[in-house]
């Protein structure tokens, strides 16, 4: 174990070559390394069976490396499961709730299990049922319960114990845009309030650039690549801006124009593309100057790098589901384009 | 462990438990077969075979009685069983997973799995035993007999419980039903159900000689008849074996683990 590893962080995660493999299978984790610092959120970004889940396994205590070493509130998954359940709290992927019982006999349950005073357990539950907004559904049974619903019990029942690490795993897979967002405002409340180190997988491109500090991108249980969600786009390259002219005969002096902006590169069909050579704010000027040269624009798109374009880059691959949640083209409306004036 | 994490311990085997049991009220059709079974088998053999009593050298004192030691070992066992199909249909739907990762100590879901069957269980003896005495069964056992005798199903309970527990840790999935429940039954019916011991003939005789089964049966109905006999064998055994299956029980939960 390395120097890093050693330096236990107060309520961050250390691992250093952790290893999973599975019988008569291939490793699902094969050797990563990563820091997450106290109270930081950490996107763990990868595409199904790329290895998140049995990672967030490995740091839970729910199953034990197979080589190296992880130390998760400055204690080791291995040796100090019991201390490490302590500190951490959990949702992973399936919610894990008994359909019989009721949202409230849940939160009992989960006090109970922590060992939490008599005292405090009612107070607790019923504190954590309304800050996820379920306290009109609190008495009925969770086999009645949405999807949604469900995913902010699970959410709710991780922190009865006021955990200090917090993992949660594809929290917002099949949730409707306003339960996504909501739990993404209290996933934030939890690490900028609480100070929570927050754990989180997703496959969902915009939830890691959203959410996370840091993201880790890994693929075939490797790390392919770790940063800022912008440190990480800043080193595919800057944005890029592809327009089609409605008049084809305008094409030659539409890319001059864009050429004052950046360098030429391939564009789809009959559009044109330039790299720019500065940052997006140089998007406003160029539609002045078509709107100046009267050129009317079909379309105008901003291709800022993604990291669908850093996890292609890394991997030679999209990220599975990459187009429908992260994009950063902006059609214009057809009816009035560009220059239209 | 110091009394913090013994407050936790037991706190998080007694809501195992609570929600064991809370189960079997709010789903009935959990808690019936187990009682169902017993009852059933009480019918049949107290009532349809009691001419067996009238067996020469059949020398019980009464055979609804006789048949009352088998049934309170057999309800018992049962429901031990049921037990594990509870822990396997909790790994199945995922709240074992729940219950691994809340419990610092997870010893303490196979100790709240067992307190919860043992509550169970009284509510079964109440209505065997309610169920037996409106059939006419005499007790002469005095109430140290009859203490004893409902211990050793007790101790049957956990037996059953231990055996099934350790095979649900390792299959976590209802499929492995049989696996739990076949052997005990086996077991049981390799046992002197129907007549005494001595009265056994043939290849039975000496299987139901071994089966360990046998000093339970023979040590809870002779506490019923008030005349104790090879207690300390059936004590002794169900020790020897709630040993051996609480490594077993204990070997699975651990195999649990490492499966994640």
């Amino acid at each position: 174990m390395g120097q890093g590893a050693r330096k236990a962080q107060p309520n961050g995660i250390e691992v250093e070559g952790l290893v999973r493999e599975f019988k008569n299978g291939p490793r699902a984790v094969d050797g990563i390394d990563l820091t997450v610092e106290p109270g930081e959120i950490y996107g763990f970004l990868g595409p199904n069976g790329a290895g998140k889940s049995t990672t967030v396994h490995m740091l839970t205590t729910l199953l034990p490396p197979t080589a190296g070493s992880a130390r998760v509130a400055g204690l080791d998954v291995a040796t100090q499961g019991a201390e490490v359940r302590k500190m951490i709290g959990a949702a992973l992927q399936e919610a894990a709730l008994d359909p019989n019982l009721t949202g409230r006999e849940h939160m009992k349950l989960q006090t109970a299990l922590h060992g939490l005073p008599k005292a405090q357990r009612a107070r607790r539950g019923d504190e954590l049922i309304e800050r996820v907004g379920l306290s009109d559904a609190a008495d009925r049974r969770v086999g009645g319960y949405s999807g949604g619903m469900k995913r902010r019990l699970d959410l709710a029942l991780a922190l009865v114990h006021g955990p200090r690490v917090l993992f949660l795993d594809e929290p917002t897979t099949g949730l409707d845009p306003q339960s996504r967002a909501s739990l993404w405002a209290e996933v934030t409340r939890l690490s900028v309030e609480d100070g929570v180190t927050v754990f989180l997988t997703t496959q969902y491109l915009e939830e890691a650039d959203q959410l996370a500090n840091r993201v880790g991108i890994i693929d075939a249980g490797r790390i392919a690549a770790e940063g800022t969600p912008a440190a990480l786009k800043a080193e595919i390259g800057r944005p890029s801006v592809e327009v089609l002219p409605v008049d084809p005969a305008r094409r030659p002096e539409a890319e001059e124009i864009l050429l004052r902006f950046g360098t030429a590169v391939p564009a789809s069909g009959e559009a044109l593309s330039v790299r720019l050579n500065d940052g997006i704010e140089v998007l406003a000027a160029i539609v002045r100057s078509f709107d100046s040269a009267g050129i009317e624009l079909a379309s105008l798109g901003l291709n800022e790098p993604t990291l669908d374009d850093v996890f292609l880059a890394k991997t030679g691959r999209h990220l599975e589901g990459a187009g429908e949640a992260d994009s950063g083209e902006m059609p214009l409306p057809e009816a009035e384009p560009a220059g239209a004036a | 462990m110091n009394d913090s994490g013994q407050n936790m311990y037991f706190s998080a085997a007694r809501a195992v438990a609570w929600r064991y049991l809370h189960n079997l009220y709010s789903k009935p059709a959990v808690f019936i077969p187990g009682l169902v079974f017993p009852l059933f088998f009480l019918a049949a053999f107290a009532g349809g075979l009691s001419a067996v009593g009238d067996t020469p050298r059949f020398d019980y004192y009464d055979f609804t009685a006789f048949q009352f030691g088998f049934i309170l070992i057999q309800a018992s066992s049962l429901a031990g069983v049921f037990v594990g199909f509870s822990i396997a249909a909790d790994f199945e739907q995922g709240m074992g997973r729940r219950l691994m990762l809340a419990t610092s100590r997870r010893s303490a879901i196979l100790l709240g799995y067992a307190a919860g069957a043992a509550l169970r269980l009284i509510v079964v003896w109440v209505i065997i035993t309610g169920v037996s005495l409106l059939a006419g069964m005499e007790v002469r056992g005095n109430g140290y007999d009859l203490a004893g005798m409902y211990m050793l199903g007790l101790l049957s309970n956990v037996v059953a419980l231990l055996f099934s527990a350790g095979i649900a840790f390792r299959f976590r999935s209802l499929q492995a039903g049989p696996l739990m429940q076949m052997p005990v039954f086996i077991a049981l019916f390799l046992a002197p159900v129907y007549v005494p011991q001595d009265l056994l003939t043939g290849w039975i005789e000496p299987v139901a000689r071994v089966n360990p089964v046998t000093a339970l049966l023979n040590g809870a109905r002779s506490l019923m008849a008030g005349e104790p006999t090879g207690i300390l064998l059936a004590y002794g055994v169900a020790a020897g074996m709630i040993a051996l299956l609480g490594i077993w029980a204990l070997r699975g939960l651990r195999k649990a683990e490492m499966a994640g």
